[in-house]
């Protein structure tokens, strides 16, 4: 009983790792820009088709593939923000966002078109079987994903505390008018952006894909509501409320799909949204950092 | 003495409401010049299009003899105008270091840590908050670490949008010793406020505007000056 609690529990993290993966990237846009992207996860779904692509075609290594489906998420990215949010800077955060959704269906379109098949096979990370902790289960892959999420939050955090572009991102967010006056280039800041939540996704992408060993194009869809619904939980905007509510997401799904069934395991993860939004529409408002 | 920032014929519009309807003005080199008038004359207007955050619909904006109304706003920081903004905008989750180190975003000298320390010797209140968040600030403090983050640039034009807005007198007056210790180093000023009476103490020269139009200039000390006071405050339409 207790060491299914446990087993779920660090199964649940895991997961969680890699929503907060992806919840990062999908939070600094929002953070920054005040426009949800819903492209994010189909960029991330190109990068990893990218490299499944350059995998069957060209037999590539692990590293390889890592590069490719960074540099291909970026790629899809800077598509998705010249296109959706560059022309709505001033303009409505509601034309920008269905923009990204027009853009989301496109990218799906240019997947399926080249790789037409519904499943494309991914190498795995690790070749050996999980790892053997004093009768709890835990596959590398997970160790792998906490390690990049632990990382990539680190990173983050460097670039936004250390750095001259993290001093300009965190002026944008709190102020875009006193940035302007102050010197800053808003548009320049909204690329940098784009372009370091879009590799961190394309990383999440590579790690996702390797440890399901696989890519369909649901990956697209499926980051966008796993870093839209981590966001929400953990309040809009902030950093390390999406790191949050992206652990508390993969802990939620791992613990109903044990007691409940995979069946309703989703249902359980958006019942709690509807409730939040019914009941503390407050605790959505947006915050700064 | 001759023009450091030359208006012509400023039109700008918010969709089809023209707030500035032709306005055209001078400001000498190492003055400073302050705009009056009532509120809704368009002071601010004037402001953020000097800046380069709105974009004038028509009319020249001159700095230094160079045409800067089509340019971006970080480019005209970059070139030497900082605007201390009507309600100081901070970055409120940020330190006072952290906001005047944002100031200094367009400089890529090695100076900027030193010129930190300096401001914080000239705002001995923002050294004693120097690592708390801008946004734990009182009102008065907030305004001088506004000016202090503009002066983060090395402007040679610094614009100010009704620095005493909301401010205790006695914050009111070191603002004005401050404004005028700027100016005494070569800094040229360019004053919007609301406050005539101190406004016209320090200026060595003034506009008046009304309903988007410049109705007035002069010197204080002239013997217009009570009328001027008035208007500024009510608008020649209700004289």
């Amino acid at each position: 009983m207790l060491a299914d609690l446990l087993q779920n529990t660090l199964d649940g993290l895991a997961a969680g790792a890699s929503y907060a993966l992806i919840a990062v990237g999908f939070t600094l846009i929002f953070g920054v820009l005040r426009r949800a992207n819903l492209s994010y996860g189909p960029a991330i779904m190109l990068g990893s088709y990218a490299a499944a692509f350059a995998f069957q075609n060209y037999g590539l290594g692990l590293i390889a593939l890592a590069g490719i489906c960074v540099f291909a998420s970026v790629l899809a990215g800077a598509y998705v923000e010249r296109l959706c949010f560059a022309p709505h800077r001033k303009g409505s955060a509601i034309a920008a966002m269905v923009a990204s959704f027009a853009l989301w269906m496109q990218l799906e379109e240019v997947a399926m078109l080249v790789m037409p098949k519904h499943l494309y096979a991914f190498p795995p990370l690790n070749q050996g079987g999980p790892l053997d902790f004093a009768g709890f289960t835990v596959r590398v892959e997970a160790l792998v994903m906490l390690g990049a999420a632990t990382a990539v939050c680190a990173l983050v955090w460097w670039i936004l505390y250390r750095t001259r572009f993290g001093l300009a991102t965190r002026a944008v967010i709190e102020s875009s008018r006193a940035a302007e006056l102050s010197g800053i280039s808003v548009p320049r800041v909204y690329i940098g952006v784009f372009a370091l939540a879009s590799a961190i996704g394309g990383l999440a992408g590579f790690l996702i894909s390797a440890s399901f060993e696989q890519v369909t194009p649901m990956l697209g869809m499926w980051s966008t509501l796993k870093g839209l619904l981590a966001m929400m939980l953990g309040g809009l905007g902030s950093l390390p409320g999406a790191v949050v509510g992206a652990l508390a997401l993969g802990l939620l799904e791992a613990h109903s799909q044990w007691y409940l069934g995979p069946q309703l395991r989703d249902l359980i993860a958006f019942l709690l949204l509807f409730v939040l939004l019914a009941i503390g529409p407050r605790w959505m408002t947006p915050s700064n950092g | 003495m001759s023009a450091l920032l030359q208006i012509k014929d400023l039109v700008t519009a918010y969709g089809k409401i023209e707030a500035l309807k032709g306005v055209s003005l001078d400001v000498q080199e190492g003055s400073i010049t302050c705009l009056l008038g009532p509120n809704g004359a368009g002071k601010t207007t004037l402001m953020m299009t000097v800046a380069g955050i709105l974009k004038p619909k028509a009319g020249a904006i001159a700095f230094a003899g160079h045409e800067i109304s089509e340019q971006q706003a970080h480019a005209i920081v970059a070139a030497g105008i900082a605007l201390v903004p009507e309600n100081r905008l901070m970055f409120p989750n940020m330190t006072v270091v952290e906001n005047l180190q944002a100031g200094a975003y367009q400089r890529r000298d090695r100076e900027i840590g030193a010129d930190v320390d300096k401001l914080l010797v000239r705002f001995p209140r923002l050294k004693d908050r120097a690592e708390q968040n801008a946004g734990t600030l009182s009102g008065g403090e907030q305004q001088m670490l506004a000016v202090a983050r503009a002066l983060m640039s090395r402007p040679k034009l610094l614009l100010m949008d009704e620095p005493s807005l909301g401010l205790a007198p006695l914050v009111v007056e070191e603002i004005f010793r401050i404004i005028t210790e700027l100016h005494r180093d070569g800094t040229t000023i360019f004053l919007v406020e609301q406050n005539a009476h101190m406004a016209l103490k320090v200026a060595g020269h003034f506009y008046l505007m009304e309903q988007g139009k410049v109705t007035f200039s002069g010197d204080p000390g002239s013997l217009a000056e009570d009328e001027v006071i008035k208007r500024a405050y009510l608008g020649s339409a209700k004289l």
